[in-house]
């Protein structure tokens, strides 16, 4: 079963993934910070974000089409939300059209981030960062054990779909789908409990070790530095 | 109900990061003194679970399809402190891998789908649950749990964009409840019947939440994610801070949207007023309804 559509292109090799996780989730934190404090009458900074976004991505390897692909996912449900704006009385379109491209945005440089970062070293710097170790550890296992559930789903649906012709009555579903989604979850327990015993027999000290660490080098604050200043300009020249 | 980035005024969005990041740091706290290590990779997994569950959708109104939340449910297996943790987990996951719900708007959607819904979800269940081995009273219950925590989540979800002045809560009130009181009984549905299945199969998990007493933790949390959250409110309604997307709304919006008075938000709906747009938002989600419809039936005719 194919399923590696999550961060398909964190592995890559460009200047981008290079860098070290913690400048990464900084830079463009702040990035999206700024993009969202774009005021609505100010058009050139959205165009000088929208530079910045593509030059990015063109630095990244990504390919455009997997960027646009996932974006297109997602904005229907962008589209929906702000559907009530264009009424507004007064600048309705000018607000809509600002929220949407505030939002595109966003989610481009959010696409990035997952795709120029392998998760275990996002992970790493969040914990750095100062992210709970609890925290950060359900991601890592959530990271790690998504795929053998989503397996288990998806093997779960073949082997009913298997079995029956349509669909039922909504009651009949729902206790289908409730048996489905029990056995899923019993599964889940019982393999929390081999994993504990798996980790607690290796004497695990509960973090995810990372072979070869990555250290800041001089690309990190010559980004942060480059960052900052390409946002001071979108502010105050255009 | 994923909010994305753009629509939370900052102040909103910032405001919620920082309950939900200190629900977050005194979550992680309690379950480190409380639980035992092996509540740790079971949380990893249950969040695993809630992900890899959310792709098993059902439909239910002609094509728009649903799909379970978890919160109650998790609440009601865990405990409302870890579920919230795990919630979290599964937020911040989608938002990094499938960029569903934004990266400043993280905290208001931790807010909405994890702490509003586990502890809704829990107090609900708490209330009219008693343990009569997987009978009448525990589907009531559970459904009644899941069911609220839906509703409840997304009057949050309504609250905060009409505070950030994105949509008036007139209009998004309405819509939100109505859409999501729908999607809920789903979700109830879900909740008991994976519930049921668990008493019928594993009655021993079923049993634990009367063990689980009321600590400072989730007293704490409840009021973190209640009383808190009307404070903020009012602050965010009442304050004169400037704001970008406040200042574009002041001028000539409509009556209700003034961000800046936290009265009128809450004042009663009088929905006439915006017929006009209630008409159009109706007819929206009948289109939809219907075209689902359509793709629908011809998949089931395959």
């Amino acid at each position: 079963m194919k399923h590696s559509f999550i961060d398909r292109y964190a592995a890559l090799d460009s200047p981008l993934h290079l860098l070290d996780a913690r400048t990464k989730l900084l830079g463009f934190t702040v990035l999206i910070g700024a993009v969202l404090l774009v005021p609505p009458g100010k058009p050139f900074a959205f165009f000088a974000y929208f530079f910045l976004t593509a030059a990015l991505m063109g630095i990244s390897q990504v390919p455009l089409t997997f960027v646009v692909a996932r974006t297109l996912v997602i904005l229907p449900f962008v589209l929906l939300a702000g559907l009530a704006l264009p009424w507004r009385t007064g600048d309705g379109w000018t607000l809509f059209s600002t929220l949407l491209l505030r939002s595109t945005l966003s989610l481009i440089l959010l696409i990035l981030l997952t795709n120029t970062t392998r998760f275990a070293e996002l992970l790493r710097g969040l914990r750095k960062l100062g992210c709970p170790r609890i925290l950060a550890m359900n991601l890592g296992f959530l990271y790690r054990y998504l795929f053998v559930l989503t397996e288990e789903v998806m093997r779960m649906r073949q082997a009913r779909d298997c079995r029956r012709v349509g669909s039922a009555r909504p009651r009949a579903e729902m206790k289908l789908l409730g048996s489905m989604l029990g056995t899923l979850l019993l599964r889940s327990f019982e393999r929390a409990e081999r994993m504990y015993q798996a980790m607690l027999s290796r004497g695990s000290s509960g973090d995810f070790p990372i072979l070869a660490p990555r250290r800041f080098s001089w690309r990190d604050p010559a980004f942060l530095a480059g960052l900052g200043l390409f946002i001071w300009m979108a502010e105050f020249l255009t | 109900m994923h909010i994305p980035d753009g629509f939370l005024s900052n102040r909103v969005a910032v405001a919620f990061d920082a309950i939900s990041g200190v629900g977050i740091l005194l979550s992680a706290r309690r379950v480190k003194l409380e639980a035992s290590a092996r509540a740790v990779p079971m949380m990893g997994v249950l969040a695993a679970f809630v992900f890899a569950a959310q792709m098993l959708n059902f439909p239910v109104l002609g094509g728009t399809s649903g799909h379970l939340v978890g919160g109650a449910l998790l609440a009601i297996i865990l405990g409302p402190v870890p579920a919230v943790l795990t919630m979290a987990t599964v937020i911040i996951a989608q938002a990094l891998f499938l960029q569903d719900g934004g990266l400043i708007a993280l905290g208001a959607n931790i807010f909405n789908i994890g702490g509003v819904t586990a502890f809704s979800g829990y107090a609900v269940f708490r209330l009219l649950w008693r343990n009569d081995g997987g009978g009448r009273r525990l589907t009531v219950a559970a459904f009644a749990a899941g069911w609220i925590s839906m509703v409840l989540s997304a009057a949050g979800c309504a609250v905060e964009l009409a505070v950030s002045g994105a949509i008036p809560l007139r209009l998004g009130l309405p819509a939100m409840v109505g859409y999501h009181a729908l999607i809920g009984i789903a979700e109830g549905g879900l909740t008991a019947s994976v519930l049921a299945f668990l008493a019928r199969v594993r009655p021993d998990l079923i049993e634990t939440p009367r063990r689980v007493k009321l600590g400072a933790g989730e007293w704490a949390g409840a009021f973190i994610f209640v009383a808190i959250p009307l404070l903020i409110l009012a602050l965010a309604g009442s304050s004169s801070l400037p704001d970008p997307l406040q200042k574009l709304i002041e001028p000539g919006s409509a009556p209700s949207a003034k961000a800046g008075d936290a009265q009128a938000l809450f004042s009663t709906l009088r929905l006439w007023e915006y017929s006009w747009e209630f008409a159009a938002l109706v007819a929206v989600i009948f289109l939809v309804f219907l075209a689902g419809r359509i793709v629908h039936g011809g998949k089931a005719h395959r």
